[in-house]
């Protein structure tokens, strides 16, 4: 019922405001997500198999009617709620939200039941069906921060924690944009904005606060850390 | 304790001569007391209706829709807990339970109270808002709805309901026909009996038609529950989607039933005499179904409660609130300690469950607490002041009852017992026939050193 | 009616016990045909876990798929030994008696078969005894309390070991009479399990304690069970899974598939043991009668489920109806489900005729089964198809050979253990039997006489 309350020791919040007036849905953010956090090439079979392993996608809409008709785009990623749906169904506490805002993902403990796939309304949430491989030329492209996951658990989207993680690490203070998610980094219209919402002069708590703003399915009251600008177009 | 079922196990068992004779020199017996009894009720009656008349001069209208909430708790309480008793009685026949044949008459007798609800549904449905622009269970066909399928569905039921009490009557209304001295009541008595005589076709007709209406009372009675809660709770309350709130309800008005029927048996033992026929058995066999319908309905309200709690969403947890956190809090807690803890804790032990004074007593808490949930019902729902939103946004505060609501709740109540006692004296109390049927199928055998019952089973 | 068929104690010794002393060819061609298949599914589960999960036909969003179907269709198959057992006896209806232990042997076995299936599910089953056992063994943290599939097992364990145990109280009367009329080591084995069953009157008392005891505690947990089933869907967001309504309707759908799945035992068993003498055309006709009943409560709870799903006209779970309801193959599929489970079999069985067939009950039982399986399948692939805005699934679900041949071979399991148990145990209760007997008494009302009962109280 009550929403999460934040713990008191967390100095950080982290969020993340995306900007889809500027989204262009140019799929930098997926290429780059892909090869930060050690995700196994998509070839078309995967996509056949409804198997593709995207932990950003750019979803696809229309607007308005032919000839008049607009492509939009949504990047979707792990909305790190803070009323995670899929936190409470997990039984080992596979994931679970810890005190800088983010919903983590334990992969050792992850035995696959993918209820908390299921309970993901955002389809955020992805399954290992196979052992990940890699082409034999790009072995050594692997990013050694990040665990390769084996099959048989589920995985997502991290806010690339390994980043924050090493930018922070023994209660380091940072300044805002010192650091960004690959996504954000590889964004190449700047739609995208990574930061502390618990610092009120970051970019991202700026934006936070924009006219704009909303979160996706609102109404089921999951309170998102990711939220959206979007003009409403009075001609649409 | 244990006498009463003593005697009729080791004992000669009665005639059907016995049983007749001594039911109608009591239904023939219109003595003081009944009158004082009348009387009583009638003044309460008349205080009820001075309630309503009340509520009737503000008038109705969206922005007193609240006052109406205690009038229509009311009138569910009576459709819960009164018009719900025949079920019993229809079920048990259709089940050939053995230990129905004494308060059969009990129940079907309180059928009449039918009449009442559809009564007080007329101006209940005044009071409703119209459907127009809200969420409800007609969608875009209402075809009148909901006033007119309302009535439909509650006056079919009254109407089985009372054909279920006069047919099953008949031979016992034959009987108080030859049995009393010629008389205007002698008279109706008479014409109501349709000449009979008890051939072999009549019998036949009236086994038939007695199972057939029972299964019918059977089947409209969850129908019509699920017409109330939805157009006049569930449709109410914005943001509320509950799929098993009718069979909660159901649950509840059978709890109601068996709850009110052991009430009457033993406000009748006390003060009618009618411990033969009321005995510890009738008792005994009623609580069981009494503690089923009580877990059961503990059972569904918490599917729906877990469901609400761990859907998290803004709609469900300003219901949820509303309903049972906040601020109808205390009625839910009088209501499932008296519908779900009491009975459970009591009725677990089969020396309460055998006895008279255990079931009554759990038996009237029952009724207390179905009362009190209504009134987190529909009260509840009332008060909401626009039930066309998306959300239940400010939530209504707690409604507590006001002179003119208490006297509606005294008056109707009245009404119905004061109904039940006028039908008392045209149609005898206790089902002559169906006991004397009972008798010719048990034998008491001994077996070694004990005695036991030998039951027929006809088909 | 059936009382009036009167058996001697011997003649109920000599042909219930019969298969426990002689091993016939039949059953040794049916247990080894059946052992073929469950070996197949059993290399068939090899082979998944080898080469991932990728063998099935489960994709993204469709992350439940044949393997959870089917854990929740033999939860439901397992109502019905409880169901019969519990209720008829508290209840003392008579015709329960040559069911009885049928009923509760399959629940036992199908319980057991149904927790195999969120096992073989897993990603990872090789780590579930992190998540099945309610103790911390070596993670340093414990299951999540919170979480419906931490109530799947505590519910499932608890009902499997009571059941068993009922079982069990039932059987030692009838393992002591089996000691008695046995030498060397079969001695042996029924002695020690029979527990020094001497048949005095203080025995005799402690096992009827005992039956009904058990009987009114498993009422609960048999009730408990199929409703945490349904809230790992009830508690979920996913639309038209979100539903208060989901406990009791699953809990009277597997009442509905489990009791007919005893009629189709009672009539196999009927054939192939040659038990005409105990099961006759009234019992089956008192289980159809009931089966109407619960089949009408069942109909009533869908009717609910689908008023109040379209309730608040949500988008979400409009789509979800739709495609559940018009789109083929689920509409095709929606189709067959509520005819086989509801309306071929239903009507046919207010025909007396019908009830008393045994051709025509093991057909329509057999019917109901299929239903409520594509029940649970609609239920859950369709709601994960369009659980969110997005749709990724233009195609369906399809399951793969892997998976079907998994869900054969747990049928085939269920048979097989049923087959090893009726070899070593009778299948029909012999002193339920015996004691029916003494209980039938005649009445003479007028110039007929009609068969009756003793009722104890």
């Amino acid at each position: 019922m009550a929403t999460r309350t934040q713990s008191t020791r967390a100095d950080h919040k982290w969020g993340m405001v995306i900007d889809l007036d500027r989204c262009t849905g140019c799929q930098a953010c997926v290429i780059a997500c892909q090869s930060e956090n050690n995700i196994p090439l998509n070839d078309q079979s995967a996509f056949l198999d409804g198997r593709a392993i995207e932990w950003i996608r750019v979803e696809r809409y229309w607007e308005g009617d032919y000839p008049d008709i607009k492509a939009r785009f949504l990047p979707v990623l792990c909305q790190h709620c803070d009323n995670a749906p899929c936190e409470s169904v997990c039984p080992v506490y596979a994931t679970y939200h810890n005190n800088e805002g983010l919903n983590v993902q334990v992969y050792n403990r992850c035995v696959g039941t993918r209820f908390c796939g299921n309970n993901c309304p955002y389809h955020a949430r992805l399954f290992n069906y196979w052992e990940p491989v890699w082409p034999e030329d790009l072995r050594n492209q692997l990013n050694p921060d990040v665990t390769v996951r084996t099959r048989g658990i589920m995985e997502k989207c991290t806010f690339c924690i390994q980043r924050i993680r090493r930018s922070t690490r023994g209660g380091k203070q940072v300044e805002d944009q010192a650091f960004n998610p690959a996504c954000v980094q590889a964004c190449p219209t700047d739609a995208m904005t990574f930061g502390d919402l618990n610092n009120p002069d970051s970019r991202v708590s700026q934006k936070w606060e924009d006219e704009r703003a909303f979160r996706v399915l609102e109404a089921l009251g999951t309170n998102p850390s990711v939220k959206y600008l979007k003009q409403v177009d009075a001609h649409a | 304790m244990h006498n009463g079922e003593h005697e009729f196990t080791a004992g000669p068992l009665p005639t059907h001569q016995d049983v007749a004779r001594d039911v109608l020199g009591r239904f023939q017996d219109l003595g003081h007391r009944y009158w004082g009894w009348v009387t009583v009720l009638a003044f309460l009656f008349l205080l009820g209706i001075v309630g309503f008349i009340i509520r009737l001069s503000e008038g109705f209208n969206d922005e007193n829709r609240a006052n109406w909430g205690y009038f229509v708790a009311t009138l569910a309480f009576i459709v819960t807990t009164f018009t719900a008793m025949p079920v019993i009685s229809a079920g048990l026949r259709l089940a050939k339970a053995n230990w129905r044949r004494p308060l059969t008459r009990v129940t079907e007798n309180m059928a009449i109270t039918g009449l009442l609800v559809v009564l007080m549904l007329i101006p209940a449905l005044i009071a409703l808002p119209s459907i127009d622009g809200r969420l409800s269970i007609w969608f875009e066909f209402p075809l009148g709805a909901p006033g007119v399928w309302d009535v439909i569905g509650y006056g079919t039921l009254a109407f089985i309901g009372l054909a279920l009490l006069w047919g099953v009557a008949l031979p016992d209304l034959a009987a108080a026909r030859d049995h009393l001295p010629n008389s205007t009541r002698q008279r109706v008595i008479g014409w109501l009996s349709l000449g009979w005589v008890g051939g072999v076709r009549q019998w036949r007709v009236l086994y038939q038609g007695s199972l057939l209406a029972g299964a019918m009372y059977l089947l409209t009675y969850p129908l019509v529950q699920t017409l109330m809660i939805s157009d006049f709770h569930h449709g109410l309350i914005p943001g509320l989607k509950d799929a098993i709130i009718p069979a909660t309800v159901v649950v509840n008005g059978l709890q109601g039933a068996v709850g009110m029927t052991l009430l009457t048996m033993y406000l009748m033992r006390r003060l009618g005499n009618y411990e033969k026929y009321f005995s510890v058995e009738q008792f005994w066999a009623l609580s069981k179904p009494l503690l089923s319908f009580s877990l059961l309905w503990f059972y569904f309200w918490w599917a729906s409660f877990i469901t609400f709690w761990y859907g998290r969403q803004p709609g469900e947890s300003e219901v949820i609130r509303l309903l049972v956190l906040d601020e109808y809090r205390g009625a839910l807690m009088i209501s499932f300690f008296l519908n779900f803890i009491g009975p459970l804790i009591a009725l677990v032990w089969n020396p309460v469950r055998r006895s008279v004074w255990g079931p009554a007593l759990v038996g009237t808490g029952v009724v207390i607490g179905a009362l009190v949930n209504q009134v987190r019902l529909y009260v509840s729902a009332f008060s909401v002041a626009d039930p066309s939103q998306h959300v239940l946004h400010p939530r209504p505060a707690t409604q507590w009852p006001e002179a003119p609501d208490l006297l509606i709740i005294v008056g109707a109540i009245s009404g119905c017992v004061l109904l039940f006692m006028l039908v008392s004296k045209i149609i005898p109390v206790v089902s002559i026939w169906e006991i004397g049927e009972g008798l010719r199928l048990v034998k008491v055998r001994r077996y070694l050193n004990r005695y036991a019952r030998v039951i027929a089973k006809s088909h | 009616m059936y009382y009036r068929r009167t058996l001697t104690d011997a003649q109920i010794n000599r042909e219930l016990l019969d298969v426990v002393f002689r091993t016939p060819m039949w059953w040794v061609v049916i247990v080894s045909c059946l052992g073929l298949i469950v070996a197949g599914a059993a290399s068939a589960f090899g082979f998944m876990m080898n080469q991932g999960l990728g063998v099935t036909g489960l994709q993204q969003p469709i992350f439940w798929g044949f393997f959870i179907t089917n854990f929740i269709f033999w939860v439901g198959i397992s109502h019905a030994g409880v169901m019969i057992s519990a209720i008829l006896r508290l209840s003392q209806a008579e015709w329960r008696r040559p069911m009885v232990r049928a009923a509760e042997t399959m629940t036992v076995f199908a319980l057991m078969t149904s927790l195999l299936q969120p096992l073989i599910h897993a990603g990872r089953p090789w780590r579930i005894f992190y998540w099945v056992f309610p103790y911390d063994w070596a993670r340093g943290i414990w299951p999540d309390v919170r979480s419906p599939l931490v109530w799947d097992p505590t519910a499932i364990i608890t009902y499997l070991t009571s059941s068993s145990l009922f079982v069990y109280t039932a059987l030692i009367p009838d393992l002591a009479i089996i000691r008695d009329r046995s030498t060397g080591w079969r001695r042996t084995v029924y002695g020690i399990l029979a527990l020094g069953w001497h048949g005095n009157p203080r025995q005799w008392k402690l096992q009827g304690i005992a039956g009904i005891l058990l009987s009114a505690l498993i009422l609960p947990v048999f009730v408990s069970v199929h409703s945490i089933v349904s809230w790992d869907f009830g508690v979920s967001l996913v639309p038209s899974w979100h539903v208060t309504v989901f406990a009791p309707y699953f809990v009277i759908g597997a009442v509905h598939s489990g009791v007919s799945a005893v009629v189709t035992l009672m009539i196999l068993m009927r054939k192939l043991y040659k038990l005409e003498n105990f099961i006759w055309e009234e019992h089956i006709d008192a289980v159809a009668r009931l089966l109407i009943v619960v089949a009408t409560a069942w109909l009533f709870f869908f009717w609910l489920d689908l008023v109040f799903a379209l309730w608040l006209k949500e988008e979400q779970e409009m789509t979800v109806w739709h495609l559940r309801l018009f789109e083929p193959p689920w509409s095709w599929l929606f189709l067959a489900f509520i005819v086989f489970s509801y309306i071929i079999p239903v009507p046919l069985w207010m025909f007396r005729r019908v009830r008393r067939s045994f051709t025509w009950m093991l057909w329509t039982s057999l019917m109901v089964n299929v239903g409520m399986f594509l029940e649970r399948l609609i239920i859950i692939v369709p709601a994960l198809m369009r659980k969110g805005p997005w749709v990724f699934t233009y195609d369906t679900y399809r399951p793969s050979a892997v998976e079907v041949t998994l869900i054969v071979g747990s049928i085939a399991l269920v048979a097989l253990l049923l087959m090893l148990f009726s070899k070593f145990f009778p299948l029909i209760p012999v002193w339920e039997e015996k004691e029916g007997q003494k209980l039938i008494d005649e009445v003479k009302v007028g110039d007929r006489v009609i068969p009756a009962l003793v009722k104890e109280h």
